[in-house]
């Protein structure tokens, strides 16, 4: 009897825990790397630049941290311990996967750009944060937020090379912004990543490296979190 | 009785999964200020510590696997580069500041001369990576620890995972940093009542409370601040220390305030290293300083000492020895 007792109880929490997990439902956050009109892709393809000319991407890493979900001005629900390495040579980065429950619905998507100052300041981390995903500077401590790598023909560089690592967690260099974005549907949000609503800003004659905390940096982040949209 | 057996058996079972986990107990020594480094967020454990100084006398740090984090900073000399003004690391390359002295990390916020680095656990990573010190990416630093067995075991064995991560890596040598603890000089000795000074080591102590302490506050012997103490620009190097981090022209010239503790085996001295003598380095805050817009409060008045006054004030400084740290074999070299 008291076997069967005991049995019984174990079922009830097992389907307990069944309906439990139905009641969440993942959504997703999909990026969708692009430039222009065409799909972007890190490798040896070259896309139009500026009318003549051409560019053509190596690197584009950025951080994603504190998604949070919003229905009127209303915060519906936050992500813990909310941080996503993007990364648009890798497939699998690009997809966000939050663990939402069913029954919240939301507007808008705020997500900021980079790695707060608090994780900046308190010491290793690992994960999406771990050091040896090439997103922190080694010799000043700092995550890079955004980096962009690539070549194009109007770099008057070594092997015509660009790169912009862009970070800071401290003023007056601090590059840390939240991004909204209004959504229709409830779930699978797209999110488009257009690197021409950056790049037609870069004036290669001009600059073709950042690599540390400094105006420019701040300059270039503001037009980086330009590139985000929902179509 | 049968109950009791299962109680006996499940304390002892919890007991067994404590002693498993070899906790270090970390000993403030006696009246210095609570440590400034968060060990909740890297709790220090016996085998962690010795993992951290298994890497931090391991080459495989570096790029040609040449130069290992003691190759700088070695034991006996307060872990700093004794005998080189400007510290070197692989291919013989030169870089442009003298290498730190390790101790008491546990009490400091920022570290390297101009602070650049906010944190012990990030620490390891610039020398690693700075192309005129160990060259070498982290990246490729995991790669070649996984391919090694004993790493393997010694990951398991600290961290509960044999998988090597970056993470693991900084914080294992980040432990072995903080058990570095320099606080056993016949300064302490005195100040405990254990012995006594010297007259003219007494008489060094009042002058170096009188003119050198307010920057080299007792008991680290530093007030882990920035300071321009008045050397002069060196026209190669080019050195504005904190300024280049900062970028805040009132940062200029400004370098950390080191700690005195072992300063008889930690030689040469400055960011540069270009007095190799303590009597040079007397003789720069008496007659040497450069006024400059950045110039340290505490150094605007002169300081006078006679030469007298000079060799009590270095006796003192002697004081600050600490051969059980310096030959401390729980900091030496350790076999795999």
């Amino acid at each position: 009897m008291r076997i069967i007792s005991c049995f019984i109880v174990v079922l009830f929490f097992f389907n307990l825990t069944i309906v439990i997990g139905q009641k969440n439902k993942f959504d997703t956050l999909n990026f969708i790397p692009i430039y222009g009109s065409i799909p972007l892709k890190i490798d040896d393809a070259f896309y139009a630049f500026k009318d003549k000319d051409s560019i053509q991407f190596d690197e584009l890493k950025f951080y994603i941290s504190e998604v949070e979900l919003i229905n009127g001005n209303k915060l519906v629900w936050k992500e813990p311990n909310s941080y996503h390495l993007i990364d648009a040579s890798n497939l699998k980065s690009l997809q966000i996967i939050l663990n939402v429950p069913q029954n919240i619905s939301f507007q808008k998507v705020k997500f900021s750009l980079g790695v707060d100052s608090i994780v900046n300041v308190s010491g290793v981390r690992g994960g999406d944060l771990d050091p040896t995903n090439g997103m922190y500077w080694a010799w000043q401590s700092g995550y890079i937020n955004f980096k962009l790598e690539g070549k194009s023909n109007l770099c008057k560089t070594k092997n015509n090379e660009f790169s912009f690592h862009l970070g800071g967690y401290q003023y007056p260099f601090y590059v840390h912004k939240s991004v909204v974005l209004d959504f229709k549907k409830n779930s699978n949000t797209e999110i488009i990543i257009d690197l021409k609503k950056m790049m037609d800003y870069v004036d290669f004659a001009q600059q073709n490296h950042i690599m540390s905390p400094s105006n420019q940096a701040v300059l270039m982040y503001e037009k980086a979190l330009e590139i985000f949209s929902n179509k | 009785m049968k109950r009791q057996y299962y109680i006996l058996f499940i304390i002892i079972f919890i007991c067994i999964a404590f002693v498993s986990i070899k906790k270090y107990h970390f000993v403030v020594p006696k009246s210095w200020p609570k440590p400034t480094y968060d060990f909740s967020q890297n709790p220090l454990t016996e085998d962690k510590i010795e993992l951290g100084r298994v890497l931090f006398y391991d080459p495989i740090l570096s790029k040609n696997n040449t130069i290992s984090c003691a190759s700088c900073h070695s034991q006996y000399t307060a872990f700093t580069h004794v005998d080189h003004a400007l510290s070197h690391g692989i291919d013989d390359r030169i870089g442009n500041r003298n290498s730190p002295a390790l101790m008491n990390l546990a009490w400091h916020n920022l570290f390297m001369w101009d602070g650049a680095i906010n944190h012990l656990d990030l620490q390891a990573l610039s020398p690693m990576s700075n192309p005129n010190e160990m060259g070498e990416k982290i990246e490729h630093v995991i790669i070649k620890l996984q391919k090694s067995k004993s790493y393997s075991f010694l990951f398991y064995k600290a961290f509960n995972d044999s998988l090597i991560t970056g993470e693991h890596t900084l914080k294992a040598i980040s432990q072995f940093m903080l058990t570095l603890i320099s606080s056993n000089s016949k300064y302490d000795s005195v100040m405990q009542n254990l012995t006594q000074f010297t007259n003219q080591e007494k008489n060094g102590y009042r002058l170096f409370k009188q003119n050198c302490s307010s920057c080299h506050t007792e008991p680290l012997f530093t007030n882990v601040k920035f300071e321009n103490n008045g050397l002069s620009l060196d026209t190669l190097l080019k050195d504005y220390g904190r300024m280049k981090v900062t970028k805040n022209p009132n940062d200029s010239l400004k370098f950390k305030v080191p700690s005195l503790r072992n300063i008889e085996f930690s030689y040469p001295y400055m960011h540069d290293g270009r007095f190799k003598k303590i009597g040079e380095v007397i003789n720069h805050y008496t007659s040497g300083i450069i006024n400059s817009k950045t110039l340290s409060n505490q150094l605007q008045k002169k300081i006078v000492l006679s030469s007298n006054e000079k060799v009590d004030l270095t006796a003192f400084l002697l004081t600050l020895t600490d051969k059980t740290f310096l030959f401390n074999p729980k900091y030496s070299y350790f076999k795999k």
